[in-house]
Protein backbone atom coordinates (compact mmCIF):
# COMPACT_ATOMS: atom_id res chain seq x y z
CA UNK A 1 0.00 0.00 0.00
CA UNK A 2 1.28 3.14 -0.95
CA UNK A 3 2.61 5.52 1.75
CA UNK A 4 1.35 8.84 2.55
CA UNK A 5 4.50 11.66 3.80
CA UNK A 6 2.92 15.65 3.74
CA UNK A 7 5.62 18.30 4.95
CA UNK A 8 4.43 20.52 8.08
CA UNK A 9 2.88 23.79 7.03
CA UNK A 10 2.24 27.03 9.00
CA UNK A 11 -1.20 25.47 9.58
CA UNK A 12 -1.01 21.67 8.98
CA UNK A 13 1.47 18.89 10.88
CA UNK A 14 3.58 16.51 9.35
CA UNK A 15 2.06 13.39 8.24
CA UNK A 16 3.97 10.16 7.43
CA UNK A 17 2.09 6.90 7.35
CA UNK A 18 4.57 4.70 6.18
CA UNK A 19 2.54 1.40 5.75
CA UNK A 20 4.83 -0.53 4.83
CA UNK A 21 6.93 -0.20 8.10
CA UNK A 22 3.54 -0.29 10.10
CA UNK A 23 4.80 3.24 10.90
CA UNK A 24 2.06 6.45 11.38
CA UNK A 25 3.31 9.99 12.78
CA UNK A 26 1.89 13.29 12.86
CA UNK A 27 3.81 16.03 14.62
CA UNK A 28 3.13 20.17 14.83
CA UNK A 29 0.71 22.27 14.62
CA UNK A 30 -2.84 21.27 13.35
CA UNK A 31 -5.52 23.83 12.68
CA UNK A 32 -6.12 23.22 8.49
CA UNK A 33 -8.40 25.44 6.38
CA UNK A 34 -10.03 22.33 5.61
CA UNK A 35 -9.82 19.88 8.72
CA UNK A 36 -11.88 17.34 6.27
CA UNK A 37 -9.76 17.68 3.06
CA UNK A 38 -6.80 17.40 4.85
CA UNK A 39 -7.31 14.37 7.39
CA UNK A 40 -10.15 13.08 5.02
CA UNK A 41 -8.09 11.14 2.66
CA UNK A 42 -5.19 9.42 4.95
CA UNK A 43 -7.90 8.44 7.52
CA UNK A 44 -9.50 6.56 4.71
CA UNK A 45 -6.17 5.07 3.56
CA UNK A 46 -5.46 4.06 7.02
CA UNK A 47 -8.56 2.52 7.69
CA UNK A 48 -7.98 0.65 3.97
CA UNK A 49 -4.49 -0.52 5.30
CA UNK A 50 -5.63 -1.37 9.06
CA UNK A 51 -8.05 -3.82 7.23
CA UNK A 52 -5.68 -5.41 4.78
CA UNK A 53 -4.22 -6.57 7.91
CA UNK A 54 -4.24 -10.46 9.69
CA UNK A 55 -0.98 -10.10 11.80
CA UNK A 56 1.19 -6.84 12.67
CA UNK A 57 2.12 -4.19 15.46
CA UNK A 58 1.54 -0.77 13.77
CA UNK A 59 3.02 2.41 15.61
CA UNK A 60 1.40 5.91 15.63
CA UNK A 61 3.57 8.29 17.14
CA UNK A 62 2.32 12.19 17.80
CA UNK A 63 4.64 14.99 18.68
CA UNK A 64 1.55 17.45 18.84
CA UNK A 65 2.43 21.25 20.06
CA UNK A 66 -1.18 22.84 19.17
CA UNK A 67 -4.45 21.44 17.52
CA UNK A 68 -7.57 22.64 17.21
CA UNK A 69 -11.17 21.22 17.54
CA UNK A 70 -11.80 19.86 14.30
CA UNK A 71 -8.25 18.44 14.23
CA UNK A 72 -9.36 16.93 17.86
CA UNK A 73 -11.88 14.66 16.23
CA UNK A 74 -9.74 13.67 13.15
CA UNK A 75 -7.33 12.18 16.11
CA UNK A 76 -9.89 10.70 17.65
CA UNK A 77 -11.03 8.69 14.37
CA UNK A 78 -7.55 7.30 14.07
CA UNK A 79 -7.09 5.75 17.66
CA UNK A 80 -11.27 4.53 17.13
CA UNK A 81 -9.67 2.75 14.07
CA UNK A 82 -6.30 1.81 15.82
CA UNK A 83 -8.93 0.57 18.45
CA UNK A 84 -10.70 -1.58 16.34
CA UNK A 85 -7.90 -3.21 14.48
CA UNK A 86 -6.04 -3.37 18.03
CA UNK A 87 -9.68 -5.20 19.09
CA UNK A 88 -9.35 -8.34 16.44
CA UNK A 89 -6.13 -9.42 17.32
CA UNK A 90 -3.53 -6.91 15.76
CA UNK A 91 -0.79 -5.02 18.05
CA UNK A 92 -1.16 -1.37 18.48
CA UNK A 93 0.69 1.34 20.37
CA UNK A 94 0.17 4.86 20.51
CA UNK A 95 3.14 7.43 21.66
CA UNK A 96 2.06 10.50 22.73
CA UNK A 97 5.11 12.78 23.09
CA UNK A 98 4.39 16.27 24.92
CA UNK A 99 5.68 19.46 26.52
CA UNK A 100 5.64 18.57 30.11
CA UNK A 101 5.39 22.51 30.22
CA UNK A 102 2.15 22.60 28.13
CA UNK A 103 -0.95 21.78 30.16
CA UNK A 104 -2.91 21.30 27.19
CA UNK A 105 -0.85 18.84 25.70
CA UNK A 106 -0.69 16.93 28.44
CA UNK A 107 -3.73 16.87 29.35
CA UNK A 108 -5.41 15.89 25.70
CA UNK A 109 -2.74 12.96 26.00
CA UNK A 110 -4.59 11.74 29.28
CA UNK A 111 -8.14 12.21 28.40
CA UNK A 112 -7.61 10.30 25.15
CA UNK A 113 -5.66 7.30 26.87
CA UNK A 114 -8.63 6.70 28.60
CA UNK A 115 -10.52 5.60 26.02
CA UNK A 116 -8.16 3.07 24.94
CA UNK A 117 -8.98 -0.60 26.01
CA UNK A 118 -7.03 -2.96 23.47
CA UNK A 119 -4.09 -0.85 22.23
CA UNK A 120 -1.35 0.64 24.45
CA UNK A 121 -0.91 4.12 24.96
CA UNK A 122 2.04 5.48 26.53
CA UNK A 123 2.66 9.16 27.11
CA UNK A 124 6.19 10.75 26.81
CA UNK A 125 7.80 13.54 28.03
CA UNK A 126 9.85 15.64 25.88
CA UNK A 127 13.10 16.75 27.61
CA UNK A 128 12.92 20.06 28.41
CA UNK A 129 16.37 22.60 27.36
CA UNK B 1 -11.70 68.44 8.97
CA UNK B 2 -12.67 66.06 11.78
CA UNK B 3 -11.44 63.18 9.88
CA UNK B 4 -8.30 62.46 11.79
CA UNK B 5 -10.40 63.45 15.35
CA UNK B 6 -13.16 61.29 14.68
CA UNK B 7 -10.94 58.42 13.65
CA UNK B 8 -8.37 59.36 16.74
CA UNK B 9 -11.92 58.87 19.05
CA UNK B 10 -12.88 55.62 17.61
CA UNK B 11 -9.22 54.76 18.13
CA UNK B 12 -8.77 55.61 21.65
CA UNK B 13 -12.65 54.07 21.66
CA UNK B 14 -10.61 50.37 21.41
CA UNK B 15 -7.66 51.54 23.42
CA UNK B 16 -9.98 52.42 26.53
CA UNK B 17 -11.47 48.84 26.05
CA UNK B 18 -8.12 47.43 26.52
CA UNK B 19 -8.08 46.07 23.37
CA UNK B 20 -4.78 44.52 21.93
CA UNK B 21 -7.27 44.53 18.11
CA UNK B 22 -10.56 44.13 16.93
CA UNK B 23 -11.35 43.43 13.89
CA UNK B 24 -15.37 44.33 12.38
CA UNK B 25 -16.10 42.97 9.06
CA UNK B 26 -15.53 39.69 6.18
CA UNK B 27 -13.17 37.12 8.19
CA UNK B 28 -11.71 34.58 6.03
CA UNK B 29 -9.29 31.52 7.11
CA UNK B 30 -6.35 33.64 5.57
CA UNK B 31 -7.12 36.72 8.00
CA UNK B 32 -7.68 34.16 11.17
CA UNK B 33 -4.37 32.82 10.37
CA UNK B 34 -2.74 36.22 10.27
CA UNK B 35 -4.34 37.39 13.32
CA UNK B 36 -3.50 34.67 14.83
CA UNK B 37 0.10 34.97 14.44
CA UNK B 38 0.46 38.74 15.29
CA UNK B 39 -1.44 37.65 18.33
CA UNK B 40 1.05 35.33 19.26
CA UNK B 41 3.66 37.60 18.50
CA UNK B 42 2.02 40.34 20.49
CA UNK B 43 1.91 38.61 23.33
CA UNK B 44 5.47 36.87 23.12
CA UNK B 45 6.69 40.77 23.39
CA UNK B 46 4.86 41.42 26.32
CA UNK B 47 6.46 38.26 28.01
CA UNK B 48 3.07 36.59 28.70
CA UNK B 49 3.05 32.78 30.05
CA UNK B 50 3.30 30.53 27.14
CA UNK B 51 0.41 28.61 28.51
CA UNK B 52 -1.74 31.61 28.52
CA UNK B 53 -1.12 32.44 25.05
CA UNK B 54 -1.61 29.20 24.10
CA UNK B 55 -4.86 29.18 25.60
CA UNK B 56 -6.01 32.54 24.52
CA UNK B 57 -4.68 31.51 21.00
CA UNK B 58 -6.98 28.37 21.40
CA UNK B 59 -9.71 30.24 22.32
CA UNK B 60 -9.60 33.17 19.51
CA UNK B 61 -8.96 29.79 16.77
CA UNK B 62 -12.51 28.27 17.97
CA UNK B 63 -13.87 31.46 17.79
CA UNK B 64 -13.11 32.83 14.50
CA UNK B 65 -14.09 29.56 12.68
CA UNK B 66 -17.20 29.25 14.92
CA UNK B 67 -17.91 33.10 12.79
CA UNK B 68 -16.45 31.12 8.96
CA UNK B 69 -19.06 28.42 9.94
CA UNK B 70 -22.17 30.31 11.57
CA UNK B 71 -21.96 33.50 10.37
CA UNK B 72 -25.76 34.39 8.27
CA UNK B 73 -23.45 36.90 6.65
CA UNK B 74 -21.93 34.43 4.34
CA UNK B 75 -20.01 35.33 0.50
CA UNK B 76 -18.71 32.00 -0.98
CA UNK B 77 -19.98 30.41 -3.92
CA UNK B 78 -20.28 27.01 -2.23
CA UNK B 79 -21.25 25.97 1.26
CA UNK B 80 -17.43 24.71 2.59
CA UNK B 81 -15.44 26.45 0.47
CA UNK B 82 -12.16 27.43 1.70
CA UNK B 83 -12.70 31.23 -0.11
CA UNK B 84 -15.67 32.25 1.68
CA UNK B 85 -16.33 34.95 3.37
CA UNK B 86 -18.33 35.82 6.78
CA UNK B 87 -18.93 38.58 8.18
CA UNK B 88 -18.53 39.07 12.32
CA UNK B 89 -16.25 40.62 14.77
CA UNK B 90 -13.59 39.23 16.84
CA UNK B 91 -11.76 41.09 19.98
CA UNK B 92 -8.45 40.23 21.70
CA UNK B 93 -7.93 42.48 25.11
CA UNK B 94 -6.62 42.72 28.19
CA UNK B 95 -8.07 43.46 31.38
CA UNK B 96 -6.97 44.02 35.43
CA UNK B 97 -7.99 40.04 35.52
CA UNK B 98 -6.22 39.15 32.66
CA UNK B 99 -7.13 38.50 28.66
CA UNK B 100 -10.44 37.95 27.07
CA UNK B 101 -11.81 37.26 23.60
CA UNK B 102 -15.06 38.47 22.31
CA UNK B 103 -16.29 37.04 18.93
CA UNK B 104 -20.13 38.51 17.47
CA UNK B 105 -21.97 37.79 14.46
CA UNK B 106 -25.25 37.56 12.85
CA UNK B 107 -27.26 33.97 12.98
CA UNK B 108 -31.05 33.50 12.06
CA UNK B 109 -32.94 33.39 14.82
CA UNK B 110 -34.02 29.72 14.64
CA UNK B 111 -30.03 29.29 14.90
CA UNK B 112 -30.18 31.58 17.80
CA UNK B 113 -32.08 29.64 19.78
CA UNK B 114 -30.37 25.93 19.47
CA UNK B 115 -27.09 27.59 20.07
CA UNK B 116 -28.39 29.58 23.04
CA UNK B 117 -29.40 26.06 24.21
CA UNK B 118 -26.28 24.91 23.90
CA UNK B 119 -24.20 27.45 25.63
CA UNK B 120 -26.43 28.07 28.81
CA UNK B 121 -25.61 23.88 29.15
CA UNK B 122 -21.87 24.42 28.70
CA UNK B 123 -21.71 27.61 30.85
CA UNK B 124 -22.93 25.63 33.61
CA UNK B 125 -20.59 22.86 33.50
CA UNK B 126 -17.36 22.79 35.78
CA UNK B 127 -13.91 21.26 34.45
CA UNK B 128 -14.22 17.70 34.66
CA UNK B 129 -17.78 18.01 33.25
CA UNK B 130 -16.53 19.98 30.49
CA UNK B 131 -13.71 17.42 30.04
CA UNK B 132 -16.15 14.44 29.43
CA UNK B 133 -18.59 15.97 27.46
CA UNK B 134 -15.47 17.11 25.10
CA UNK B 135 -14.70 13.33 24.90
CA UNK B 136 -18.18 11.98 24.69
CA UNK B 137 -18.43 14.80 21.54
CA UNK B 138 -15.82 13.81 20.12
CA UNK B 139 -16.59 10.00 20.09
CA UNK B 140 -19.67 10.63 18.07
CA UNK B 141 -19.34 9.41 14.88
CA UNK B 142 -20.53 12.65 12.75
CA UNK B 143 -21.49 16.19 14.63
CA UNK B 144 -25.08 16.37 14.53
CA UNK B 145 -25.00 19.80 13.92
CA UNK B 146 -23.08 19.46 10.62
CA UNK B 147 -19.35 20.54 10.85
CA UNK B 148 -18.62 20.81 14.41
CA UNK B 149 -19.43 23.95 16.39
CA UNK B 150 -20.34 21.63 18.92
CA UNK B 151 -16.97 20.47 20.39
CA UNK B 152 -15.23 24.01 19.64
CA UNK B 153 -17.87 25.59 21.80
CA UNK B 154 -16.67 23.25 24.82
CA UNK B 155 -13.00 24.32 24.30
CA UNK B 156 -13.98 27.74 24.19
CA UNK B 157 -15.41 26.72 28.07
CA UNK B 158 -12.47 24.45 28.75
CA UNK B 159 -9.50 27.05 28.07
CA UNK B 160 -11.52 29.69 29.77
CA UNK B 161 -10.84 30.59 33.16
CA UNK B 162 -14.33 31.87 34.27
CA UNK B 163 -17.54 30.88 33.25
CA UNK B 164 -18.22 31.99 29.41
CA UNK B 165 -20.69 34.71 29.15
CA UNK B 166 -22.76 35.62 25.91
CA UNK B 167 -25.95 37.18 24.57
CA UNK B 168 -28.51 37.67 21.49
CA UNK B 169 -29.77 40.80 20.79
CA UNK B 170 -32.26 40.69 17.55
CA UNK B 171 -31.37 42.51 14.69
CA UNK B 172 -33.63 42.82 11.42
CA UNK B 173 -35.86 40.35 10.10
CA UNK B 174 -35.86 37.02 11.58
CA UNK B 175 -32.05 37.41 12.98
CA UNK B 176 -29.88 37.96 15.45
CA UNK B 177 -26.67 39.10 16.78
CA UNK B 178 -24.86 36.86 18.70
CA UNK B 179 -21.72 37.70 21.02
CA UNK B 180 -19.81 35.79 23.45
CA UNK B 181 -16.65 36.34 25.81
CA UNK B 182 -14.01 34.15 27.29
CA UNK B 183 -12.01 35.52 30.00
CA UNK B 184 -8.19 33.43 30.37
Amino acid sequence: MQSIHREATKRSPELRFDFAHHRLSLAGESYPEDAAAFFGPPLQAMADYLDSLTEASVELELRMTYFNSSSAKALMNMFQLLERAAARGITARVRWYYDPEDDAMQEFGEDFAADFQHSAFEMIPLPTD
Amino acid sequence: MPLARDYFEFQQLTGNRGLIFSFVGFLSEGILYSLGEMLKQKMSLEDTDAKITRRVFSVFVEQVQNILRYSSERVSDEPHASVALSSGMISVGREANGFFVICGNVVREQEAAALDQRLTTIAKLNPDELKSLYREKLREPVESDAIGGNVGLIEIARRSSRPIEFDFVPVGEQQMFFCLKAYI
